[in-house]
């Protein structure tokens, strides 16, 4: 039986070396590639027809669109508006992967780290650059939580300075564990099918049924990296 | 505040591109640094060595990835790490410049469009929901003028019936009291013609009496005097 961590191997389709760096064009690419093309085909040709009357492909994009715009709204305030297209897009992105990940053979490329923690790391370091723009030093305040005894100050900044550094790990590893596990887990039960023979009919139930369990959290886990973004994106505009 | 994000959008944009390709180096840097210590050190005179001793690095890291891959996770092999991030800073780079550029300002055109249909629609209604309204207003004022005018006018001829008929009693009243007092001066006039007659009827009655009785001729004027003596003493 094959190892249950064997899907998530990465395949070299494409050697390409640039310089020492080896950006071969992979299985993951090739998802990354079609989940950004299945996005982009979904918003356009939804849109296609610009009917004022939106037909069912139309309306799926409008709800995509309303659903991400009040999340921004509510999550990250009016000023979040400005970064609407980076959330839809980060969201959109993530929810492909995830969810073109579920069919079966295909590679999830949110279930790596490194991918997860980029994208994390990215969130935050441009949350942070724009917290410094709009407000200049006085975004350090951020770190200085309110009300607290000045005597407390020497301790507690740094634990505040410290929980915001450990934002973009648990950003991302809650994303890359939930997509690994659910897929592993999968694996697992899939492979107790054969080996129970005609008792496999057990472990298939568990199958299916955490097939169905895992596209709600294929969707959950993009919508959570999603609305973080846009809490962190909130603290950056408003402080607190 | 957020005319200050509105104004530097623009470098904003820019400053999160030099952020994120400031990452990509940096990992691509630690990248090589890992890996330099398989391949020949770099050098622009033996660029075909170089990649051919990177080639030979990446066939070592994949025998060690493949020696893992059995036992170790493959999330962390650290030789697939480039490629990935490379690949993900161009498709989402690719999707987000796409989706921003085009697609999602399609949908916001899409929707505003529809907004705007509608709230001209409701404005439309608004308008003629106004509209009925005035005319409604104007119906009741153009009843209201038209009753008061029939009131008036009914007024008018009640009061100009009442005037006449006032007018018609007066001169019926004067009529009669003229009449009344003709007839009663006539009625004084006969009274006055009677008791004259009655006066030469006693006077004659008296010469009459007189001369059968008493065979006395009495001439008229005595007559009258005695009948106007007596009448003094009966009155």
């Amino acid at each position: 039986m094959a190892s249950p961590l064997e899907q998530f191997e990465i395949k070299r389709f494409l050697p390409i070396l640039v310089g020492n760096a080896d950006l071969s064009f992979t299985n993951s690419a090739l998802w990354m590639v079609i989940s950004a093309g299945a996005v982009y085909a979904f918003v356009v040709w939804g849109t296609s027809r610009r009917a004022v009357v939106p037909g069912r492909l139309q309306s799926l994009v409008e709800m995509g669109y309303e659903f991400i715009a009040s999340t921004v709204r509510e999550n990250a305030g009016k000023d979040g508006m400005k970064f609407f297209p980076w959330i839809f897009t980060l969201f959109f992105f993530i929810l492909a992967g995830n969810m073109l990940g579920m069919i079966p053979g295909a590679f999830t490329f949110t279930s790596h780290i490194i991918v997860t923690f980029f994208m994390a790391i990215c969130v935050i370091v441009a949350v942070t650059v724009i917290g410094f723009y709009v407000h200049g030093v006085g975004f350090m305040k951020f770190f200085v939580p309110h009300g607290a005894p000045a005597a407390m100050l020497p301790l507690m900044v740094p634990i505040e300075i410290l929980s915001y550094c450990i934002r973009p790990v648990s950003l991302s590893i809650r994303l890359f564990v939930n997509m690994m596990a659910g897929h592993t887990m999968m694996k697992v039960f899939a492979g107790f099918v054969i080996a129970m023979g005609l008792f496999g009919v057990f472990p298939l139930a568990i199958t299916v049924a955490i097939y169905g369990f895992e596209f709600l959290v294929a969707f959950l886990q993009a919508y959570i990296f999603t609305v973080l973004t846009c809490l962190y994106l909130h603290d950056a505009l408003y402080m607190h | 505040m957020p005319g200050r994000i509105r104004a530097h959008r623009a470098s904003l944009r820019r400053l999160a591109a030099a952020c994120a390709l400031l990452l990509l180096t940096g990992t691509a840097a630690a990248l090589r640094g890992a890996l330099a210590d398989d391949a020949a050190p770099a050098s622009t005179d033996r660029v075909v060595e170089e990649v051919a001793g990177a080639e030979e690095a990446l066939e070592t890291g994949h025998a060690a990835a493949a020696e893992h891959g059995s036992a170790g996770m493959p999330q962390l092999d650290a030789t697939t790490y480039a490629s990935q991030i490379f690949w993900l800073i161009v498709t989402f780079g690719v999707l987000f410049w796409l989706l921003s550029r085009k697609a999602l300002p399609r949908v916001a055109e899409i929707l505003e469009a529809r907004q705007d249909r509608i709230a001209a629609d409701l404005d439309r209604a608004a308008e003629l929901r106004a509209e009925a309204e005035a005319a409604e207003r104007k119906h009741a004022e153009v009843v209201a003028e038209a009753q008061a005018r029939a009131q008036t006018q009914m007024k008018e001829v009640a009061d100009r019936l009442a005037a006449d008929t006032a007018r018609r009693i007066a001169a019926l009243d004067a009529e009669l009291a003229a009449k009344l007092k003709d007839a009663e001066a006539r009625i004084a006039a006969s009274r006055d013609a009677a008791l004259a007659e009655l006066r030469d009827v006693a006077i004659e009655s008296a010469r009459v009496a007189a001369r059968r009785l008493a065979g006395i001729e009495v001439d008229r004027a005595a007559a009258a005097a005695a009948l106007d003596r007596v009448t003094g003493e009966a009155a």
